[in-house]
């Protein structure tokens, strides 16, 4: 890549926006004035309401029947003597003088027809008096009507109502008192809070929860007012053609439009929150109640560097839209969705409960935010930080690439938008969208486990293996048409491959073994997590139930998806070594459990290669349920999911019990996948 | 004679539409282009002109055949194809924020041009375009002429031993229209090997050395006009063009 090409291409993306006032008023220096005053005048408003609120008479009626209902003398006494309140002093909210202004009530005759009163404002709230009868109303009770659409109505039910409710503890208090209980009643079983944050993780907490969400909003906005232009903006002015015949690479002008959409977020989003602090120091408008803004620098610098595959991916969804967008209208219609997305995405952190060390690792953006929550708490999980900065970034990369495709593709110029594949669909175009479905199903599986949990039952494994994989197998091979025999792999294996399989799958158990405790020592598995795993798989159902639900439906419908449709998708577009790898791993994070990844990952390697060596797909489904139900037994009979420790030459004798158990899968497979 | 800097062999080009199905734009078109060499590519719309130059230019992958621009082959050198090429056409816009200097410095940067003599380069063509008055005018500021004058020195900054003009003079006045004649005249004289593609048969008959008749993605004839006169007993270019996509002879 050459930096002089790059930076020539940044400096004209950002001197073509600065000499755009339109841009620079309407979606830069307008913000920086509108919001703060937008929050400013809510508080001015707030005040002066309250003042107005305050600072009024309030008029108020007693029924003339109230007097003639039969009631209780302690109810009655009650009425009255709020009344009274409201009748002596003005203070209807019960309110000491030096808590604020005071409310002024004043006592009108009732008037015949309260409804028109109150319409007409005369009469700000009417009370009246309900006899108790029956069951339903033991004791009689008082009714306040008022227009709770009309400002001061409102306000005079609500003081009067809170003048009621303080006189009627002060009546119960007298009551207790009278009835020989003399101790005030808060003085029962005192309760005392003792706070053991400190001052900064509480406030740390409340800034972790809010600033990804600020910050994703910041970078969105700022991005979008150069992202508009880099593409889409210039597809439709005819300068992207210009571009793509000079000598500057597809790669360079990607990475300079990313650049400059960057240099903009950042530039915009600083000069936003220099603006925010200098509106605060100016007292005029306030912080949330407990938020401090001060950052340790460490904590910041990490912050800093957590952020920046968050910010690429930011960028390079934008870029992507706008790559997409045959008009600059266009993407600025599609940045919503987007934007809408990312927004729900960085808010997670908010959600009460939700932990780095959890599935939550797994997303793109929310881990970044979940972490940055739990540093500003000053909590430092380093692997859990290194894995969810590595799923950004992977993420992020994934996204540039595909912008970059965006330029490479022939509709950015010419008329046709289809290329063979798209008109020949069916098989032709199920490569390309095989990674689409397989989004979408790990999309729908992470959702699920953030809202279960992250045990595992016989209900969820059946509604996963039919309705998703099963279902969504059988959608994408009569969508695409794709053959059945050819796609499943449905062919006889060598007779070898079936003694494979007995080989390998126990000795593939214990290599998975061997990888949790490997991946352990970054991630230490907590105890409740084992439990909960060693109670899902050997209780609740009988034996031979729990083999059905756990290794054979897995055997048949998840191969039918991974090792059947996934590996047929792919198998045209990677190398044997990318297709193990990509395959295999995909299968190990659609267990989309943190911690039975890396052991699934493996499983799905050893299948894929099952595979494409034997070159049908009988013998992966026989490993794979067997290797379930060998992991169900072991749990049923040990009641706990990881077996004693095995010592190092347990696991070099599995990996060569593999290693056999592959060989003997040779034979037709070569032929059959080729 | 001069070298062949442009070598086109075999290139076909197949586009895929939902509604006419499998379109051929260009099939199995073969030529050269040599130093101080203007080749035209004559055809109606349509005929696939912009398509066989965008294939050259790098911006379309070809779906058969083969184009090499100074030995660097488009598919697997896109790069060093892009450097030694300016391509100018009707749809190619300038920058409409940045002047006429800003310009030709970028597109001079752009296309990997020495760094220590882009001053001095952009400079000149500003003095040879007659661009000195309006050098640091924005482009959205200048006249459709002076735009042109822009575009043909943003074309030509790097110093390119190939050009390609596709249909340079669609939307521009007459006067405007001899310029860019003139210009390319002037960069043919220079010793460039420019591309040049037209459905103006006086444009074709003035500037081209060498004119292919294209038609339905096909190269019907390749000569200079002296060769085509004589294959067809034609002397008019239109009635040599009309012979070769009707197969009528219009002088009967």
């Amino acid at each position: 890549m050459n930096r002089r090409t790059v930076t020539a291409l940044v400096v004209n993306d950002l001197r073509q926006l600065a000499r755009n006032p339109r841009v620079l008023v309407f979606a830069v220096a307008l913000p920086l004035v509108l919001w703060p005053l937008m929050w400013f005048l809510t508080s001015l408003t707030t005040e002066r309401r309250q003042e107005r609120i305050e600072g009024r008479t309030y008029t108020y009626a007693v029924a003339d029947d109230t007097a003639g209902v039969a009631a209780d003398d302690g109810a009655r006494a009650w009425l009255e003597r709020a009344l009274g309140v409201v009748g002596d002093d003005g203070r209807a909210d019960g309110t000491e003088a030096t808590d604020g202004p005071a409310v002024r009530f004043e006592r009108i005759e009732a008037p015949d027809d309260v409804a028109a009163a109150l319409d007409e404002e005369r009469l700000h709230v009417h009370v009246a008096w309900e006899a108790g009868s029956g069951e339903d109303l033991p004791a009689p009770r008082i009714v306040l009507s008022h227009r709770a659409d009309l400002d001061a109505s409102d306000s005079a039910e609500g003081f009067l109502r809170r003048a009621l409710e303080r006189t009627r503890t002060e009546v119960r208090e007298q009551r207790l008192a009278d009835a020989g209980f003399d101790s005030p009643p808060e003085d029962l079983l005192p309760l005392e809070r003792i706070e053991t944050a400190s001052e900064e993780q509480t406030s740390g907490l409340l800034l972790g929860r809010l600033l990804t969400a600020i910050i994703v909003m910041m970078m969105l906005a700022g991005g979008s007012i150069v992202a508009t232009d880099a593409l889409a903006g210039e597809k439709e002015r005819g300068t992207l053609e210009t571009l793509l015949t000079t000598a500057a690479s597809r790669v360079e002008i990607v990475t300079a439009k990313n650049l400059s959409i960057l240099a903009v977020a950042f530039a915009t989003s600083v000069l936003n929150i220099v603006n925010i602090v200098v509106w605060m120091q100016l007292d005029l408008i306030a912080p949330p109640a407990g938020l401090t803004l001060v950052i340790p620098v460490g904590a910041g610098l990490l912050l800093l560097l957590l952020y920046a595959p968050a910010a690429v991916l930011l960028s390079s969804s934008l870029l992507l839209v706008s790559g997409r967008s045959k008009t600059y209208k266009e993407a600025q219609l599609l940045f919503a969705p987007v934007m809408l997305v990312a927004m729900a995405v960085a808010a997670i952190p908010v959600l009460p409960g939700v932990e780095l060390r959890s599935a939550i690792v797994l997303l793109p953006i929310a881990n970044l935010g979940v972490a940055a929550r739990e540093i500003l708490t000053g909590q430092y999980d380093w692997p859990l930080l290194a894995a969810a900065w590595a799923v950004t970034g992977g993420a992020a990369a994934l996204l540039a690439r595909a912008s970059l495709r965006t330029l490479s593709a022939e509709k950015l110029i010419t008329a046709s938008e289809l290329d063979d594949a798209d008109l020949a669909g069916g098989p032709a175009l199920f490569p390309r969208r095989v990674g689409r479905w397989f989004a979408v199903l790990w999309a729908l599986l992470l959702v699920w486990q953030l809202n279960i949990g992250g045990g595992i039952d016989s209900r969820l494994l059946i509604t996963i293996n039919l309705s998703v994989f099963g279902v969504a197998a059988w959608l994408m091979i009569v969508r695409y048409r794709l053959p059945i025999r050819e796609t499943l792999s449905l062919r006889a294996p060598a007779p070898g491959a079936w003694l494979g399989v007995l080989i390998g799958a126990p000795a593939g158990l214990v290599l998975a073994d061997g990888v949790v405790r490997l991946a352990s020592l970054a991630m230490p598995i907590p105890e409740a997590w084992i439990e909960a795993m060693a109670e899902n798989m050997g209780a609740g159902l009988p034996l031979w139930q729990m083999l059905i639900f756990f290794s054979l439906m897995p055997g048949i419908f998840e191969e039918i998806a991974f090792r059947g449709v996934l590996l047929h998708g792919l198998r045209n577009r990677l190398t044997t070594l990318q297709l193990v790898l990509v395959a295999g791993i995909a299968f190990g994070f659609f267990h989309v459990d943190l911690f039975r990844i890396p052991p699934t990952s493996l499983l799905g390697i050893l299948l894929v290669v099952t595979v494409i060596r034997s070159g049908s797909i009988f013998p992966a489904m026989a490993w794979h349920a067997l290797h379930n139900a060998l992991a169900l037994g072991s749990a049923r009979v040990e009641q706990i999911a990881l077996p004693e420790q095995p010592t190092w030459w347990h696991y070099v004798l599995a990996l060569l019990a593999v290693l056999l158990a592959l060989q003997l899968m040779k034979r037709k497979a070569r032929a059959a996948f080729s | 004679m001069s070298t062949v800097q442009v070598e086109v062999q075999g290139l076909s080009k197949n586009f895929f539409d939902p509604s006419r199905g499998e379109v051929r734009a260009v099939q199995e078109v073969n030529f050269e282009c040599r130093g101080s060499e203007i080749f035209g590519l004559l055809g109606a719309n349509g005929a696939g002109k912009t398509t066989t130059l965008r294939m050259i230019s790098t911006v379309l992958q070809p779906t058969a055949g083969t184009a090499r621009v100074l030995g660097h082959d488009v598919v697997s050198d896109p790069v060093e194809v892009r450097r030694n090429l300016g391509f100018y056409s009707a749809s190619t816009a300038l920058y409409p924020r940045l002047t006429a200097r800003e310009t030709l410095t970028l597109f001079a940067r752009v296309n990997k041009y020495p760094a220590e003599r882009t001053r001095s380069r952009v400079e000149e063509m500003i003095e040879r375009f007659g661009l000195g008055d309006y050098a640091g005018a924005r482009i959205e500021k200048l006249s459709s002429g002076m735009k042109q004058k822009v575009s043909i020195a943003r074309t030509v900054v790097h110093d390119p031993p190939v050009l390609i003009f596709d249909e340079p003079t669609v939307g521009l006045d007459v006067l405007n229209a001899l310029d860019l004649q003139k210009a390319i005249q002037e960069l043919r004289a220079d010793g460039k090997a420019i591309l040049f593609s037209t459905h103006i048969m006086s444009e074709a008959e003035r500037l081209c050395d060498r004119i292919a008749i294209i038609d339905k993605g096909r190269i019907r004839a390749c000569d200079d006009l002296e060769g085509l006169r004589a294959a067809t007993s034609q002397h008019y270019l239109e009635d040599i063009f009309v012979h070769y996509v009707t197969g009528e002879d219009t002088t009967a």
